[in-house]
């Protein structure tokens, strides 16, 4: 979730409140928050970008607390600026405002930095969807805009940086061309996208833009740029950025002109677009279990800053454009939820009928815990992910891995718990003698596509121990849970020769392994005492103890 | 019955019959030792004990004694040197050449013609040796050293003459003799004694030996043996915990597949092909097979498709939703029920396994469990909802706060934070009603409920537990002796 910080006095300023009450309200509007030092560290969800600026905030805290109700259109001007699209195969669409007097100062321009990379990472999907770029209005070379594909032999002056480079070796030799140079680079041609102002590279999205545009405190306008893969929400991003900076006081918005060369469409962009839906009070108050009245429905949706008009049940509402996680009345629903409080819902407590049911497995693993826990073996829980040199050093071939671990430790699934089984033998070589634990739980097998099962494993390790020792606990087991078995030899590397049992069931069916392990593998793995296993599939246990007699 | 009399152990005790029975009243230690045929050792510290009780007394007597050095020895069995030189030379006359002595005295030639000159037995002229006194008189005097020779191996208390301790035949020791003697009369001591037992035996209780024994006193204060017994996992017996917390409430248990189809991971719950949680460093993979096979779910597959392009205006790839993960969510099982279309009401709910692309630390594990329930019916509301997880939060004795919260897949959204006993606020549950979109993709017409939640982090709070690997520990002892923690 994106951890955002902001100066807590501006918060303070922006908004009238204590900082107590400044956290309450924020925890309404789902965000947790901490004071440290001088600055408020927020977390907000990603569903509300338009929250990533103190300005957004501001507005959605005075909504909520009923000092602000709907949201009108900043007011907004034509301007000279005009911008020619040639699309980039990889990176089609642009989108851009002027927004002037926004008067960026010490205070404000980390803050704007922070906005910019939060809609970067979030909506943005690390720039692959959208990038943003500011430019200081007053330093474009040009009104007349073009945004194209140029070679990578092109030369611009990248932000920070002295000299003039060209765009291959920007994107070669810079943080950000390192970071984001494959996203829209087309290698058929070796070109890239770049935005022009006149003859000049302004930007190329999204890498990084051009010094010679730089936004800086005291940089008073601003040229914003979005670039991206997706209209809508290339947009949708500009919109919040053209609408939160409009809470700035004297901020009006400057519309750019913006022609497509393929087919000469025009779009004027912000576009500042209401979506507009009708809302049913029904629906709110079948959907909470509420009985509002559509005013109230109305008063509640006006604190979440939406524009409402009332016609009898019905409420038509005005989705203002810097809200991104508005896809239907669903949505709406829960701001209402919001503006209300969750606290103040209240609840129905949950009235049981119909009794509840265990799953076969789960209480055929509690008869076997118990019984376990009475032949003197204590439960260990150990995790499905391992270590691939374990299952090699046992002999477990067959195994399912993952495509991308992070920890060669825990890269493979187990298909036994007899190795994991092991590692805990290993751990305790020290302890007391006999060692004595059973395990139950989830083991993979390789397969189109792999398949879990339930088992439960039991280990001795004493100074003498044999498969007797573990044979007597598995026939012990299986008669009192009146389960009719047979025994054959088995051979596993994992296991002694001659000493290794493998047991069926009355259909024939695989039920598990009871036997002593191999001491070249205990040798391998440093433990010097025997040790005898035994394992059982707990689902075919379940299946005979309660799925054919009980069927669900 | 055992009232006032003295308390012996059984071997101390044996041994008392056996004195007795001996007729020893008095006597050394190494000598009543052997009469009784045991060690000396096992003797001394028997009567040590019996000492303390008062029932026999233990002196020491210090004694000089004299015995033989290995000289002494050789000049028992062979003769003094000088008595074997007086009888080479009467052999020969009375006289003998001195290489003739020093072939059958050898080594102690040297000794037996020093010690004869000095005690003027012989003169050496030239080469030969003649012997100058009465052959008799010499003898005699000889036969009287080698006589205390014999008394002093003998064991005799006799005095010694200087000459044999500065030859170094004879050496004197100090030596501390024990002796014991009873202290009462042979004839009643044994009843004043009772014998003393560390544990009654089945023999003990079956013969009737109990009556004339007694107990020993145990200082009940001492620390036992430390034992452990065989234990259900903390963890587990958590988790079956909240099984049964679910049951009550009326839910049905279900399980879906650890490795799972992306399908039912993400896209059944609307989740974009885009979104964070589906990169590469969130989510894992498995290797083989790379993809599982849709064919089975194409209708499911077609709503899905429809539901995201419209929803999120992207083109939906299902070679992206065939994809095998390893589930993130246990989401994904109610998701799988969904599609089932089950008759409401519902009420069902799954605990398993779930992955995440994490480093394992003190509170990330590249595996955990979760618990995720689903309900729903023609009018389910978000109270209803609500007030499932206030009783949940109820029934495991924790304070309940809503939060708005956002998930992909469910509006409203809601997360509840409990108050853990250390007053410290914990975000438990995420929950909220399933989005229309995710109902559509179902097929489901009424309203569903969804919550769920990471069960490792409550469990090793509730547990008090601060690190999370430890919930994991191989170390069997831990487990054993893990303290119970109510909730």
């Amino acid at each position: 979730m994106p951890v955002l910080r902001f100066k807590t006095e501006r918060l303070v300023r922006l908004t009238g409140l204590t900082i107590g009450e400044l956290q309450e309200a924020l925890f309404r509007l789902k965000c947790e928050t901490e004071l440290i030092e001088d600055e408020f560290e927020v977390e907000i969800n990603p569903d509300r970008p338009d929250m990533y600026l103190g300005e957004g905030i501001g507005r959605a805290v005075l909504g909520l607390q009923g000092a602000r109700l709907g949201w009108r259109k900043p007011r907004t001007t034509t301007t000279e600026y005009s911008l020619r699209v040639e699309p980039p195969a990889k990176r089609p669409y642009i989108a851009a405002a002027v927004i002037y007097n926004v008067n960026v100062d010490e205070d404000f321009l980390p803050e704007l930095i922070q906005f910019q990379e939060k809609l970067h990472d979030t909506i943005g999907r690390r720039r692959k969807k959208v990038a943003i770029g500011f430019h200081d209005l007053e330093k474009l070379p040009s009104t007349s805009l073009k945004y194209t594909s140029v070679k990578t032999s092109e030369e611009m002056k990248p932000l920070e940086h002295g000299e003039k480079m060209t765009i291959g070796e920007i994107l070669r030799t810079t943080p950000q061309g390192e970071k984001y140079g494959t996203l829209s680079l087309d290698s058929r041609d070796n070109s890239h996208p770049a935005l022009y102002s006149g003859d000049e590279i302004i930007a190329i999205p999204p890498v990084i833009n051009s010094d010679i545009t730089r936004m800086e405190p005291g940089t008073r306008d601003l040229f914003v740029d979005v670039t991206g893969t997706d209209l809508q929400t290339v947009l949708k991003v500009l919109d919040i950025i053209a609408s939160n900076l409009a809470e700035r006081p004297g901020v009006y918005i400057g519309m750019v002109k913006v022609v497509n060369a393929d087919d000469n469409s025009i779009l004027h962009t912000p576009v500042l677009k209401f979506e507009k839906l009708t809302l049913k009070s029904d629906y709110v108050n079948s959907t909470l279990g509420l009985s509002l009245r559509p005013p109230d429905i109305k008063n509640a949706l006006e604190r979440m800053l939406y524009n409402v008009e009332m016609s009898g049940a019905d409420l038509h509402v005005e989705v203002p454009p810097f809200r991104a996680d508005v896809l239907g009345g669903i949505d709406l629903v829960e701001d209402i939820a919001m503006a209300i409080g969750y606290e103040e819902l209240g609840f129905n407590r949950p009235v049981v009928t119909d009794p509840g049911k265990l799953m076969a497995e789960t209480r055929v693993s509690r008869l076997l815990r118990d019984l376990a826990i009475g032949l003197g073996f204590t439960e260990v829980a150990q995790l499905t992910l391992t270590s691939p040199g374990l299952l090699d050093l046992t002999g477990y071939r067959e195994r399912v891995e993952i495509a991308n671990p992070v920890q060669l430790e825990y890269s493979v699934l187990r298909p036994s718990l007899v190795p994991t089984l092991l590692t805990v033998a290993q751990r305790n070589v020290h302890a007391s003698k006999p060692v004595k634990v059973f395990e139950i739980g989830s083991i993979v097998i390789p397969g189109e596509p792999p398949r879990d099962e339930y088992r439960i494993g039991f280990l001795v390790m004493d100074d003498e121990v044999g498969y007797e020792d573990i044979q007597a606990v598995i026939y012990s087991i299986l008669r009192i849970l009146d389960i009719k078995f047979s025994v054959r030899e088995y051979r596993h590397p994992a296991f002694i020769e001659g000493r290794t049992a493998e047991i069926i069931d009355a259909k024939g069916r695989h039920l598990g392994i009871a036997g002593e392990i191999s001491p070249e593998v205990l040798e391998k793995m440093e433990i010097g005492y025997p040790i005898a296993v035994a394992e059982l599939n707990l689902e075919v246990l379940a299946e005979w103890k309660f799925k054919t007699q009980n069927p669900t | 019955m055992t009232g006032g009399r003295i308390s012996v152990s059984k071997s101390e005790y044996d041994l008392l019959k056996r004195i007795i029975e001996s007729g020893i009243r008095e006597d050394y230690l190494d000598a009543a030792a052997r009469k009784l045929g045991i060690s000396k050792s096992t003797l001394a510290s028997l009567l040590m004990l019996l000492a303390d009780k008062g029932l026999v007394e233990v002196e020491e007597e210090t004694r000089e004694y004299n015995y033989l050095t290995d000289k002494g020895r050789d000049a028992l069995r062979n003769g003094l040197p000088e008595r074997r030189l007086v009888e080479t030379v009467l052999r020969t006359g009375g006289e003998a050449d001195i290489g003739e002595i020093r072939r059958v005295l050898g080594g102690e030639s040297g000794i037996a013609i020093g010690q004869a000159r000095k005690k003027g037995y012989i003169t050496i002229e030239s080469g030969r040796v003649r012997l100058v006194r009465d052959p008799r008189v010499v003898l005699e005097e000889l036969g009287k050293l080698e006589e205390v020779l014999k008394a002093v191996d003998r064991g005799e208390d006799v005095s010694v003459p200087k000459e044999l301790v500065e030859r170094g035949l004879v050496r004197s020791k100090r030596e501390i003799k024990r002796k014991f003697k009873l202290v009462h009369d042979p004839k009643t001591i044994l009843d004043k004694v009772v014998v003393e037992y560390a544990k009654l035996t089945s023999s003990l209780v079956s013969t009737g030996e109990w009556r004339r024994i007694r107990l020993r006193r145990y200082d009940i204060t001492a620390e036992p043996p430390r034992i452990y017994p065989a234990r259900k996992h903390f963890l587990v017996e958590f988790i079956e915990m909240l099984r049964d917390i679910m049951k009550e409430l009326g839910f049905i248990e279900v399980r879906g597949p650890l490795v799972e189809i992306e399908l039912f991971n993400f896209d059944v719950l609307f989740q974009a092909q885009d979104h964070p949680a589906r990169e590469i460093h969130d989510t894992l993979w498995i290797k083989e097979p790379r993809k599982a096979d849709l064919s089975a779910y194409s209708d499911l597959v077609e709503r899905v498709a429809r539901i995201h392009e419209r929803g999120w205006g992207y083109k939906w790839n299902p070679d992206i939703a065939a994809r095998l993960l390893l589930r993130s969510q246990t989401t994904s099982v109610s998701a799988r029920i969904l599609v089932e279309r089950p008759k409401p009401p519902i009420r069902f709910f799954t605990l398993g396994r779930v992955y995440r692309s994490d480093v394992v630390d003190a509170t990330h594990l590249p595996e955990f469990h979760q618990l995720d329930g689903i309900m729903g019916w023609k009018g389910y509301t978000f109270r209803d909802l609500i007030g499932l997880l206030q009783e949940v939060a109820k029934r495991l004795g924790l304070n309940l706060k809503l939060k708005p919260g956002y998930f992909p897949f469910t509006e409203p959204s809601v997360e509840g934070y409990v108050q853990l006993p250390n007053g410290r606020w914990l975000e438990l549950f995420g929950a909220g009603l399933f989005r229309p979109e995710v109902l559509e993709a179902a097929g489901v017409d009424y309203p569903v409920g969804a919550w769920g939640f990471g069960v490792e982090r409550l469990a090793a709070a509730v547990l008090g537990i601060s690190d999370i690997r430890e919930l994991y520990t191989k170390d069997v002892k831990k487990i054993m002796e893990f303290k119970v923690r109510s909730v």
